[in-house]
């Protein structure tokens, strides 16, 4: 079991990382890194931001007023037999 | 009549608070306002009256949607949607990193992820995604619309833990060389590259002399 992450080690492991996919462990062991090398802490902080904006704006949807009555509508005259 | 209109019930209560995200993955699916409606409609059609296959107390938005990217699957098969070309090309995991380096976009101070990513519109981003291959496309919708994990999206659409990985990892990839070249294409990079050259010509009036006269 390692004690603490090669700069390699932790860059293999920034996807993971940043989807929340490592165990406790590797998190922590991630974390550790980051606050002793700045310059791994530059691209996750980078990683970070991208998709955290990306995702900002994927998530910025105008669902169709009437989607819900539409819908609702749809299944009172859906017969399944 | 009474236990089909009690399951009806059960359903729409089920389906409600799920819709938005469920229309949110349509739209990133399809790309296309009208599409999305029809996939939704659709999917809860084909969900009610497969309803009663749901075991209740697992996971009804997971269901749900399985049965939308099933069908949109299906769609696109009838449609023969796109070439499924997949570039095997191994992209590095901070292609966007490096390319901002590259420009100088690390020097002010400011982060450039947020000086790229504020100026795309939503549209900007929805065209990198559509872009990508079908298979990359749909993980990517649903992990950046609802957070789901790489398990809880393996389960919707049916293939391996490892499989949704590579395919979001390699979609990411993907997507940051789009973002990249949108951003240059809109100017957003050389807009940032002459604020920083003005800054850089703030300087007292001797040295910026010494400067152009270099």
């Amino acid at each position: 079991m390692i004690d603490q992450m090669t700069c390699e080690e932790t860059f293999r492991r920034l996807e993971d990382f940043l989807d929340r996919e490592l165990s406790a462990d590797e998190c922590r062991l991630v974390q550790e890194h980051l606050e002793i090398c700045a310059i791994c802490a530059k691209e996750f902080e980078f990683e970070a931001t991208v998709w955290s904006e990306v995702r900002a704006k994927l998530q910025h949807i105008i669902v169709p007023p009437n989607l819900r009555e539409k819908v609702s509508l749809l299944l009172k005259e859906t017969e399944c037999f | 009549m009474a236990v089909v209109s009690s399951a009806a019930k059960l359903f729409e209560s089920n389906l409600e608070p799920i819709l938005g995200t469920a229309y949110g993955v349509a739209l990133r699916l399809t790309h296309n306002a009208a599409d999305a409606e029809d996939l939704v409609q659709e999917a809860a059609v084909k969900s009610f009256c497969g309803f009663h296959t749901f075991q209740t107390g697992t996971n009804f938005k997971a269901w749900f949607l399985r049965i939308m990217t099933n069908a949109f699957f299906k769609r696109c098969r009838k449609k023969r949607c796109e070439p499924q070309i997949i570039d095997l090309e191994d992209d590095s995991a901070l292609y966007l990193y490096n390319k901002t380096c590259e420009a100088g976009l690390h020097e002010t101070g400011d982060n450039p992820g947020e000086i790229l990513l504020r100026k795309m519109d939503t549209e900007d981003i929805t065209a990198a995604m559509a872009e990508l291959p079908l298979e990359y496309r749909v993980v990517a919708a649903l992990y950046f619309m609802d957070e789901f994990s790489y398990q809880e999206i393996a389960d919707i659409i049916d293939c391996p833990v490892g499989t949704v990985r590579s395919r979001l990892h390699r979609g990411r990839r993907k997507l940051q060389k789009s973002l990249w070249r949108i951003a240059q294409e809109q100017g957003i990079v050389a807009e940032h590259q002459k604020k920083r050259r003005f800054k850089e010509n703030d300087r007292p009036n001797d040295l910026r002399r010494n400067i152009q006269t270099a």
